[in-house]
């Protein structure tokens, strides 16, 4: 059933394009002070990627829904498809850099999502987490990428960056951009040196492989430089960059096929080597090029996923995947075979398939310009092993003999993981035979890259001709398939030259640094979180001070004391009394006399505020050291049951200077605090006027405590009876314990 | 009266950090409490209040505060402060006794059940792997 909504989307793709005349947008601010808005382009290049994204959707929705069956999870794994199949959608369409770029990401999210499906396996999410890094990784790059280009251009549209090209031509910064891209571009196709991700990424379900990890999603980094390839097309260094990228990555990929028993693995590394191709594609100077590209892209698609289905298909009817176990499986699998067969006839580029119109293009495209023959030769073994492959997937394990390791449990596909293979697959012959229908849609996208793309006239005899060694070579390939697994398998190369193993390593270093910052940091000690909290403060209050004490003479003419008279020594006297009670706490001994100390020093507080016309505040003090009497007899006489010492830890420098200065700077800053402008008395004022006429009370300190601050003191009352109910259930499991005894 | 004021509050600063560095529990919530007297006579100090000053009620037959008057906004917030702090201090004070009935001790350097010490090579020592 929800298949439908892909579906739909893909007959509105294709009315669009039959009807198609000029791009059409859509445009609405998004973050305007940046000049970024949610722009949507979509031309004859995004109808293109739409109608992949969509045809293969439809395909991959109702084949997952005959894969999963009744498994529990599978709402969660169509709910991930949605997800990515829009994100899919916004990211082909988006005009704007940045709206291009939180679509990217959301793919690489989704994909994130849906390799860890099964995510009680540990290579799963392993797998999982690699592609993720490695994705997101790229992303970043390709984000500082986007921001150098837009800055460059002036606008976040790409359209507008394409217009805006000419003008930052050749400098330096479009450079670095077209690198960061590259980047962007390479982790998502799966480029060496980042291409290991794919492979492992299949640990997905297979519903998933066939549609992010073959069709749509690795191609997004192929359809952001075929977007773009306009800006950077005059720059020397884009053509061969795409060149040696993607024919090394395409020549080692096939290298990297033979190593491989697993069925899904083997159509991986076959992908990512398409991905390099497609990368070259890219690089080719001359309008074939794009035309190429265009049709590999499609035809890639239409045999590519539907033998992802049949290695689905091979998987769950027999419970293996290993090439070694499967042999004629035609009989019990005819039309999982048959699929697998027009697929295979694509993917190998034989006559009257898709793939074949799209490897002539592909080698019309290498043959413009001399120095590109060598690259036109030296893809012949890669085509031969594509060849090789192809037939593996399709004749070796459903026709070959095979020995009797073969499963006997056996049984043909259900029948909705039967047609979306076929479909796929079949159209791929269809179009083979009939190229021109599609024509004219190649065409318009190919238009989008290059605008002088045109119509490629085809020698068939020759292009045939031309083809005749690569199916020779693959035969042999094929022939000779478990030999030359045993002799690739066996060269192992230093771990240093192997990106994975730095990814890996770095994970590892990342976690060991961050547990040394952790265990510095958070050391558990709590003197030492309070030494570091006390240091803050002496900082931030000595750098407040320098700032302010510029002037000393404003300290000093605050310094004065004042006449004599009985309030003042009152406070003075309170004051020396505080000081004294302050240095006897630091040297006392016994504990019940130290906290006897603190009560006198609540005295002490409570003497200067009754003579600094705050009489409210000296009760209130009053009346807690009473309360605080109490609590502290009880507490203490429980100590001393207890029988636990309570010694006064030996002073130490930096102790000592810690607290002296902290002193120091709190004294300091109360006098530079009250010696800096003139004290604002707007509030006094106010609450001085309003308090008697608004609340109808005299006593100014009472009426802001209950009634302009009166939700604050409903807090505080709160905070008191929370304390008294905590104290209390404390206080009696101790009690409970101490009878426990 | 700001001078008298300023060095009594220095004084207990340094009295209150001192002992909260000490490895003695009690010693620790002493000293959180006294920094908070510390803290009430800052604000004080913040009213700039001149000894003697009346208190900041409004005489009968007015209908507004007079300007010799204290400040009142200083002195509500520090009558907050009082109470939220008594209310500290008790509770930890009975924390600190629960804990020494527990681990029969008061060294605040010996509290590292929740953060152990870090294991020789450097690996994050998971509390579930503690015995």
């Amino acid at each position: 059933m929800l298949a439908i909504a892909p579906f739909a989307l893909f007959v509105w793709a294709s009315r669009a394009f039959l009807r198609y005349e000029a791009p059409f947008e859509l445009r609405f601010p998004w973050v305007p002070w940046l000049g970024v808005e949610v722009g949507f382009h979509v031309d004859a290049l995004a109808l293109f990627f739409l109608l992949l994204i969509t045809g293969v959707g439809t395909c991959v929705f109702v084949y997952a829904a005959g894969y999963l069956g009744e498994d529990p999870k599978r709402r969660r794994l169509f709910s991930w498809l949605v997800v990515f199949m829009a994100a899919m959608i916004g990211a082909v369409a988006a005009d704007d850099l940045f709206v291009l770029y939180t679509f990217w990401e959301l793919t690489s999210l989704a994909s994130f999502m849906l390799v860890s499906y099964h995510h009680e396996s540990e290579t799963a999410r392993r797998s999982a987490r690699q592609a993720m890094l490695v994705t997101f990784g790229g992303g970043f790059v390709l984000l500082l990428g986007f921001l150098v280009l837009a800055g460059l251009a002036g606008t976040s549209s790409i359209q507008g960056v394409i217009a805006a090209a000419p003008r930052f031509a050749g400098e330096p910064a479009a450079r670095f951009a077209m690198f960061c891209l590259f980047v962007g571009a390479f982790t998502k196709s799966a480029q060496i040196p980042f291409h290991f991700w794919l492979p492992d990424a299949m640990a997905a379900p297979t519903p998933v492989s066939a549609y992010l990890h073959s069709a749509t999603m690795v191609k997004l980094g192929v359809y952001l430089l075929a977007r773009i390839e306009h800006v950077f097309a005059d720059d020397w260094l884009f053509g061969p960059t795409l060149i040696v990228v993607g024919g090394t990555t395409s020549a080692w990929a096939m290298v990297k096929t033979l190593r491989e028993r697993d069925l899904k693995r083997i159509l991986a590394w076959a992908t990512v080597s398409a991905l390099g191709t497609m990368m070259m594609l890219i690089g080719l100077p001359g309008a074939e090029g794009a035309m190429a590209l265009v049709a590999f892209v499609l035809a890639h698609a239409l045999y590519k996923a539907p033998l992802f289905f049949v290695a689905g298909n091979v998987d769950h009817c027999t419970g293996t995947r290993d090439i070694g176990q499967l042999a004629a499986l035609a009989r019990v699998m005819p039309w999982t075979a048959a699929a697998a067969l027009a697929a295979a006839l694509s993917m190998g580029g034989f006559p009257l398939s898709f793939g074949h119109f799209a490897k002539e293009l592909i080698h019309i495209a290498k043959r413009d310009g001399d120095l590109y023959t060598i690259i036109g030769y030296g893809s012949i073994p890669v085509s031969a092993i594509t060849v090789a492959v192809a037939a593996i997937a399709a004749v070796r394990i459903f026709w070959h003999r095979g020995d009797g390791s073969i499963p006997s449990e056996m049984h043909e596909a259900p029948f909705s993981m039967r047609i979306p293979p076929l479909a796929l697959a079949s159209l791929g012959v269809l179009l083979g035979l009939s190229p021109h229908v599609v024509d004219p849609m190649l065409q318009a996208a190919a238009k989008c890259i290059t605008p002088d793309a045109h119509l490629v006239e085809i020698d068939e005899t020759r292009e045939l001709l031309g083809l005749v060694p690569v199916y020779a070579l693959g035969v042999i390939v094929f022939a000779s398939w478990d030999r030359l697994h045993e002799v690739v398998a066996k060269v192992k190369l230093p771990s240093f030259l192997l990106a994975k193993t730095h990814l890996e390593k770095s994970q590892e270093t990342a976690v060991h640094l961050a547990s040394i910052v952790t265990r510095t940091i958070q050391h558990g000690r709590l003197r030492g979180y309070a030494a570091l909290l006390f240091s803050t403060m002496l900082a931030a209050l000595a750098l407040t001070l320098a700032a302010t004490l510029e002037d000393g003479r404003t300290l000093v003419a605050h310094a004065r004391l004042g006449e004599i008279d009985g309030a003042r020594i009152a406070v003075l006297g309170a004051c020396v009394l505080l000081v004294v009670s302050a240095i006897a706490m630091t040297v006392l001994r016994d504990t019940f006399v130290l906290l006897l100390v603190s009560g006198l020093m609540g005295l002490g507080v409570a003497l200067s505020f009754l003579f600094a016309g705050a009489p409210d505040l000296a009760l209130t003090q009053f009346i807690v050291e009473v309360a605080l009497v109490v609590v502290i007899a009880s507490v203490l006489l429980r100590v001393r049951r207890l029988g636990i010492e309570h010694p006064p830890t030996p002073a130490s420098p930096s102790r000592l200077a810690l607290s002296l200065g902290l002193g120091a700077a709190v004294a300091l800053a109360i006098v530079a605090a009250s010696g800096t402008g003139t004290a604002s008395t707007a509030l006094a004022e106010y609450f001085g006027a309003h308090s008697l006429p608004d609340a109808h009370g005299r006593n100014v300190v009472n009426v802001l405590l209950v009634d302009f601050r009166a939700l604050d003191t409903l807090g505080e009352i709160t905070v008191l009876s929370l304390a008294f109910f905590a104290t209390a259930r404390v206080f009696a499991a101790f009690r409970r314990e101490e009878a426990g005894r | 009266m700001i001078l008298a004021l300023a060095v009594a509050a220095g004084a207990i600063v340094f009295a209150g950090v001192y002992l909260i560095l000490s490895r003695d529990l009690l010693r620790m919530v002493v000293g959180v409490s006294i920094l908070g007297y510390a803290a009430n006579l800052a604000l004080l100090a913040s009213g700039r209040p001149e000894p003697g000053m009346k208190p900041a009620i409004v005489p009968e037959g007015l209908e507004a505060l007079s300007s010799a008057a204290a400040d009142p906004v200083p002195q509500a917030l520090v009558l907050t402060s009082i109470v939220i702090g008594f209310a500290l201090t008790c509770f930890s004070l009975v924390l600190v006794l629960a804990i020494q009935q527990r681990t029969g001790g008061a060294d605040a350097d010996a509290l590292r059940e929740v953060e152990p010490p870090p294991t020789h090579d450097h690996q994050p020592a998971l509390v579930e792997e503690e015995p």
